[in-house]
């Protein structure tokens, strides 16, 4: 039960983003990927769930070979493996509780009004039932990002992608989304990928750490390993400092 | 080297062949789209709220400028066959006159082109807002098929809806040349109206309806198609809205162009 | 009540809207023989508005003519059995009417979006307030070159849409109702008056067209979300106006020049 990269490859034109990546995410793990902008880490988790298909190489969602699936077997490999969007992308014609509800009513055959009820219940575990019949432009980042969260868990996925979840955050909301991710983690189960160059998730709620550099992943380890280690490019990234090695 | 320094007899032939690539493209990608949804239809998976939605959004919001423009054209028919008319002394069949031009063409014709101006536009600028802000990859990303959740609905509601006001629209029109009727040639209304039931057959009016279908069919298409193939953020929604406005309109017109010989 | 209202809040906003256009008007004519006027600026616009438009204009302008003909010898052919008149009447009702009204429908779709869309993208980032800033006035600026550019080109476009049409016509006459060519080409019914209120409808078109887009571009608000806003009203109200105008020259001209 596990999420598996091989040798995964992806170009724009002549742009060249990702290379050879691979590595293995364990179950109920908290897997960060980091690396500068530009890097390709979204790129990299689209890849997952079918909204970009790799030039080469493989990826296994438990066991089984996804990356060359039709849209339409992708969508069962979506209802267990959903995606945090970087701008929450929350569906702005319809409120918090039409979000919350849309996936319930697709995909468990709810009714409108038992979705919208169940919509409720999803909220409040993310405490924003009180603005459930607001239009996501009305509310803060931080709050559009945790009904993105409720959006995102309503068919009890195994597995949550987080593109970014922190940036344009906050420092309080933010801590607040690391603590939901890490809770999921630990209470739920679900094994989650995220996506940050925000130091300060990856150094408090990461299982393990994954950097991306030039195509390539440069480092792979937990947390102690990267700050210990003596790479210099990881040196300069995750002490954040302007000069150094790394080429942007 | 690039087609600016092209001399210029090797620069015409170039930018011929550049919009002949590009119009076919466009046409293929139509193609594509409606291929999609009408194997969305087998079996049909519509989402009510969607379709309800759209059918009132579409409808209401463009009930005012179809029933302005319906008024004026009604007018503006009687007007053109003025001239002929006193010239003739015709005026028992002005009515029949206004009424078949009306009907048959050019009521569903301008009709047709303010819903593109209005609904077609603000569909395209819709679902490419949705394209550029990645909504489209959060309902993919949810499971759910963008063609049937979002495409399908809009589809049926634009012909439908333009259907339903092409009929408002031939009724306002025909008060609007009644009342044109009536101020400048002094034609009674009840013998307007005689004429008018006398001479025109539903064949008339049914070529009338069946156009407003296949227009309303052809703006769905367009605007849809334009909306969802939007690349470069915000200004492209922009190009993208004038580019489906142009080219719904020229295909409204080449359309008519056969149905007009067809439905003979 | 709730429809009272809300017809009340139409009926305010509709006339709001006809003010300031009509203020945006009575500006721009008054920059027109006032004000300064950047050449540079207006050819490149006239090559906007102009040359860009010929092959779409043309494209149309073809399919309305064989349709106009088709659709009229139908009609003449349930009262009179013989179509001799069929290029007589078709070429008054085209030089009198629907040439240039047809014509300018088309060109509002692609001139108003394109000019809406200009200004109304200049308004979101700031150009707009910069060039106030600079103590510019946006109408004598913006919107002057593009008006006359417009009434040039537009001009130029909708004589060049007529004869488009006329030509597809009597094409489709000769192939579908073996019309011959010189039986068609008989401009006998024309007269002084046709071709007045004719020029006319094309003057006021290529005046009203860029007013109004441009009225429509300034007003934009609200991102670049609000110029996509800007462009579909300026599609809908240059064709509204065009339909207006088109009524009320042809009243006119029927009261002025009956036959």
């Amino acid at each position: 039960m596990s999420i598996r990269f091989e040798n995964v490859r992806k170009a724009f034109g002549s742009k060249v983003v990702l290379e050879d990546v691979g590595f293995e995410v364990g179950s109920g793990e908290c897997f960060f990927i980091i690396g500068a902008s530009g890097v390709g880490k979204s790129v990299l988790i689209k890849h997952l769930i079918g909204l970009l298909r790799p030039d080469g190489g493989s990826i296994y969602l438990d066991g089984e070979e996804v990356s060359r699936l039709t849209e339409k077997e992708f969508f069962s490999v979506r209802k267990k493996c959903a995606m945090v969007f970087q701008n929450s992308t929350l569906f702005d014609s319809m409120t918090c509780a039409e979000n919350v509800a849309l996936p319930l009513r697709k995909h468990k055959r709810l009714g409108a009004k038992a979705a919208l009820k169940e919509a409720l219940e999803r909220l409040d575990t993310v405490h924003m039932r009180e603005f459930a019949n607001a239009y996501p432009p009305e509310l803060g980042d931080g709050m559009q990002k945790r009904v993105a969260i409720a959006r995102a868990l309503t068919l009890d996925p195994r597995y949550v992608l987080f593109d970014e979840p922190t940036t344009s955050l906050d420092p309080v909301s933010a801590r607040r989304v690391d603590q939901m991710i890490r809770e999921l983690c630990d209470e739920v189960g679900v094994t989650s990928i995220v996506v940050s160059h925000d130091l300060r998730s990856i150094f408090g709620i990461a299982d393990r750490i994954c950097m991306l550099y030039k195509g390539h992943v440069r480092m792979l380890g937990t947390p102690e390993d990267f700050q210990t280690t003596d790479d210099p490019v990881v040196q300069q990234f995750i002490n954040g400092r302007a000069e150094g090695p790394m080429e942007v | 080297m690039s087609a600016a320094t092209d001399p210029w007899p090797l620069r015409a032939p170039r930018l011929l062949g550049a919009t002949a690539l590009s119009i076919g493209s466009q046409v293929g990608g139509l193609v594509v789209l409606l291929a999609r949804i009408v194997a969305r239809l087998f079996p049909p998976r519509l989402d009510r709220a969607e379709l309800l939605r759209n059918l009132h959004k579409m409808g209401v919001r463009s009930l005012p400028i179809v029933s302005v423009t319906a008024l004026f054209v009604g007018a503006i028919m009687v007007i053109q066959a003025a001239p002929l008319v006193t010239r003739f002394n015709a005026r028992e069949i002005v009515g029949w006159g206004a009424g078949f031009a009306t009907l048959r063409e050019v009521g569903p014709l301008l009709i047709a082109l303010m819903f593109s101006g209005r609904v077609g536009a603000n569909n395209t600028a819709e679902l490419g807002t949705m394209v550029v802000t990645s909504q489209i990859d959060a309902l993919r990303a949810l499971a759910i098929d963008p063609i049937g959740y979002l495409v399908l609905p809009r589809v049926l509601s634009m012909v439908v809806m333009l259907f339903f006001l092409t009929i408002i629209g031939d009724v306002v029109a025909i008060g609007g040349a009644m009342v044109a009727g009536k101020v400048l040639l002094d034609v009674d209304p009840r013998s307007f109206l005689n004429s008018l039931f006398l001479l025109l057959d539903q064949w008339d009016l049914m070529t009338g309806l069946i156009k407003s279908v296949i227009f309303g069919a052809m703006i769905a298409l367009t605007s849809c198609h334009f909306g969802l193939s939007v690349t470069g953020g915000a200004p492209g929604v922009g190009r993208a809205v004038n580019a489906s406005v142009v080219a719904a309109a020229s295909g409204i017109f080449i359309l008519d162009y056969f149905s007009s010989f067809l439905l003979g | 009540m709730n429809v009272v209202s809300a017809t009340g809040l139409a009926v305010i906003d509709v006339t709001r809207d006809i003010r300031d256009i009509l203020r945006m008007g009575a500006r721009t004519l008054r920059f027109v023989v006032r004000g300064r006027k950047d050449r540079r600026m207006i050819v490149e616009q006239m090559h906007q508005i102009g040359n860009k438009s010929v092959f779409f204009i043309t494209v149309t302008m073809g399919f309305i003519g064989m349709i106009l003909v088709f659709q009229s010898a139908l009609q003449a052919l349930r009262i009179v059995p013989d179509l001799s008149l069929l290029g007589a009447t078709y070429g008054e009702i085209l030089i009198r009417d629907l040439g240039a009204s047809i014509g300018a429908m088309m060109l509002a779709t692609r001139v108003g979006a394109g000019i809406a869309a200009e200004i109304g993208s200049m308004v979101v980032t700031e150009q707009v307030d910069a060039l106030r800033m600079c103590s510019a006035d946006p109408v004598e600026y913006l919107v002057v070159p593009r008006f006359l550019a417009s009434m040039v080109m537009t001009f130029c476009l909708l004589v060049w849409a007529c004869v488009v049409a006329y030509l597809s016509g009597m094409v489709t006459a000769y192939v579908v109702f073996d019309v011959n060519f010189l039986t068609f080409a008989n401009f006998m019914l024309v007269d002084a008056g046709d071709v007045i209120v004719g020029l006319t409808k094309c003057l006021a078109y290529g005046a009203a067209i860029p007013i109004v887009s441009a009225q429509r571009g300034l007003a934009t608000f609200g991102g670049s979300e609000g110029v996509g806003w800007a462009t579909t009203s300026a599609v809908v109200s240059s064709s509204l106006a065009v339909i207006v105008l088109q009524f009320f020259i042809s009243a006119v001209g029927y009261l002025v020049f009956p036959g």
